[in-house]
């Protein structure tokens, strides 16, 4: 019961993660490219942990922590590029 | 208790894979990227944070998983809190890189007061 209420909520991560794919690809600017990304890499972490959750392996699951600080960090490093137009050194 | 704790993290990641369709369906359809910074933030808050707390909750009440089951709660509970910390931040800087930077079009916008401020002062 609960393997098969799994399989379908990681049916819907994927379905969404593809549409996420999608905007990434057609997006006119690169600030909706970025915010797609950061959807996108949410929820590879939430599919990363309803998979370890679903195979039953916990190794799966320590990747989620670097993942969400990885999205935070390009945040922050494009928005000050589109501000200053520099790195930040 | 444990079949308490299953419900309970059931119905949150039940919950949390509604708000994540919604969200990419908004993300894909919005028009302008000031409106899909918010179908963004609903995804990343609704889709991510809640069923990450159910499944810490479903490990830990899982008995077949064992001691393992508590890596799992550790690692979500911990990702949850830091998602829910740093996502809201990470949105709101780049909206306003976005809107200093003139890096996007204002299309549907009908009232700018942040334009009068910035000129204003």
């Amino acid at each position: 019961m609960l393997n098969y209420f799994l399989a379908g909520t990681i049916v819907v991560y994927v379905i969404s993660a593809l549409i996420y794919i999608v905007r990434l690809i057609r997006g006119p600017s690169t600030p909706d490219r970025v915010l797609a990304l950061d959807a996108l890499s949410f929820d590879l972490a939430v599919f990363l942990a309803l998979l370890s959750l679903f195979l039953e392996r916990p190794v799966l699951v320590f990747g989620i922590i670097p993942l969400v600080l990885w999205i935070h960090a390009v945040d922050i490093y494009v928005s000050k590029y589109l501000e200053a137009r520099e790195m930040g050194e | 208790m444990i079949n308490i704790t299953l419900i309970l993290g059931s119905m949150l990641i039940a919950i949390g894979a509604f708000y994540e369709l919604i969200g990419a369906i908004g993300m894909l359809k919005l028009p302008g990227f000031y409106l899909r910074l918010h179908s963004a933030t609903v995804s990343c808050i609704g889709g991510s944070v809640l069923p990450l707390i159910g499944i810490a909750l479903i490990a830990l009440g899982l008995e077949n998983l064992g001691v393992q089951g508590l890596y799992i709660t550790g690692t979500c509970v911990v990702s949850a809190i830091i998602i829910l910390l740093l996502a809201p931040s990470g949105s709101h800087s780049l909206a306003r890189a976005a809107y200093i930077a003139n890096a996007v079009s204002k299309e549907p916008l009908v009232y700018d007061a942040l334009q009068e401020k910035i000129r204003g002062d």
